[in-house]
């Protein structure tokens, strides 16, 4: 052993310390993190080497017919989004038409960027997944992220070339909804089950019935509105307490999506305040 | 073996160390991932301590936070426990039987699991919940394979 070996550890076990409060406190530090993420980008490339070459194995051995029926697929199945997005069209046309006449502006499209999922955090006890777009491209922590069939979570740590995406379903995050058919609001909190969501502070006389679409109410400031969260799978009324017992089950498909959409959305991250009582219908 | 060939080859242990991190596990799997960082780093400091000290906890220790998104400075402050435990104990471990020194290992891993989870709990309001006994146990499976690995390739490369 060096000598002054027991001082030097707890010279560093302080720089520790400090570094970890100035972390959470500024985020200068955060450069610090991005250096690191450099350094194991390699190892995370290696790491999911077998994943990727499986993918691109079995895309590059997929016979010419397979590939035709599916151009046959997608293709019927384009025609039909393309008959949706027209009328989609029309109907925007008349909704900012109809917000101008409320004199509420408000940004209908968001830009999007298209991700991947990379892996899946192993921590048992955590719901977060890493994507394949970092701070190089613009990603943001607390920027939301959707799969094709609704909200999935949000970004909580950014490096360079990934970032780490805090899924909705995780017990340490909670998101603001309100049900599709009458605005009721509520907050729709993890559980740490993929497949399971529960909603606190719904008074037991509200209007909510099984079968109900829940809805990003953006009140948080953190979420755009509007996008699916879940739809209600149990509604408990018991007697006697303040709150029922709600149960929803996530409209994102959290453990199968592949590709991911990253909101760059203009509204997101501010709420403004003739906002905040216009859904309180 | 020459402190640079050393330091080579431990640098290599380290990137396997944080590619098997990474490796993607089945559900039941992942509540015994091993602490495959926290066993190689007992490994480099074990062999040759003469290279791998203290040091070796800041550069590991932040890759380690940036990697499982942890404040920056929690794993600094373990790994550099932890190594200057492993240091301390160096005589005594290097006399030990097999067993014995898998005790140490569990012991050793215990004990950065519950520093981590302190930590935790200290730093952040909500504690960020660490799996305490499953990763502990597997490293203490892992650590005679490893090292019995790592001695016989060491011979080989002498050879």
């Amino acid at each position: 052993m060096p000598p002054y070996q027991g001082q030097r550890t707890l010279l560093v076990c302080l720089l520790a310390l400090a570094l970890m409060w100035a972390d959470q406190r500024y985020a200068v530090f955060q450069s610090l993190r991005y250096v690191a993420g450099y350094a194991l980008y390699p190892a995370q490339q290696l790491a999911i080497l077998p994943s990727s070459l499986a993918n691109w194995m079995d895309e590059s051995t997929t016979s010419r017919r397979d590939l035709l029926d599916q151009n046959k697929q997608l293709s019927a199945r384009n025609l039909v989004l393309e008959l949706k997005a027209q009328r989609l069209a029309s109907l925007e046309a008349e909704n900012i038409e109809l917000r101008e006449l409320l004199s509420a502006s408000e940004q209908v499209d968001d830009k999007v960027l298209v991700t991947t999922v990379i892996a899946v955090d192993p921590d048992p006890y955590t719901q977060q997944i890493l994507i394949n777009k970092g701070g190089d491209d613009g990603v943001f922590i607390g920027q939301p992220v959707l799969d094709a069939y609704g909200l999935l979570g949000q970004v909580v740590d950014v490096l360079p070339h990934t970032s780490r995406v805090m899924m909705i379903a995780d017990s340490n995050h909670a998101i603001p909804v309100q049900i599709n058919r009458n605005g009721v609001r509520a907050i729709a909190t993890g559980t740490g089950a993929l497949d399971r969501l529960e909603l606190i502070y719904v008074p037991n006389t509200a209007d909510i019935k099984v079968g109900d679409l829940l809805v990003s109410s953006g009140l948080g400031g953190r979420y755009p509105r509007g996008y699916p969260v879940a739809t209600v799978e149990q509604v408990e009324h018991q007697a006697g307490q303040l709150f029922a017992s709600v149960t929803a089950t996530p409209s994102a498909r959290m453990d199968r999506s592949r590709l991911l959409l990253l909101v760059f959305s203009q509204g997101a991250g501010k709420v403004p305040s003739d906002e905040l009582w216009r859904n309180d219908r | 073996m020459t402190s640079i060939q050393s330091f080579v080859i431990g640098m290599l242990s380290l990137f396997l160390g944080f590619v098997l991190e990474h490796l993607p596990l089945p559900d039941l799997l992942s509540w015994f991932q091993p602490l495959w960082i926290l066993v190689i780093i007992t490994l480099l400091v074990f062999q040759s301590p003469q290279t791998f000290g203290l040091w070796l906890a800041i550069p590991a220790g932040l890759m380690m936070d940036a990697e499982q998104g942890a404040l920056l400075g929690t794993h600094v402050f373990t790994l550099s426990i932890h190594i200057f435990l492993v240091q301390f104990f160096f005589r005594r471990i290097e006399v030990f039987n097999l067993f014995q020194q898998m005790a140490v290992v569990l012991v050793l891993a215990l004990l950065h699991q519950l520093l981590s989870f302190w930590l935790a709990q200290v730093m952040l309001d909500f504690p960020h919940p660490v799996n305490m006994w499953g990763p502990a146990f597997s490293s203490m499976f892992v650590w005679p394979w490893v090292f019995a690995l790592t001695r016989l390739t060491l011979r080989r490369i002498s050879a």
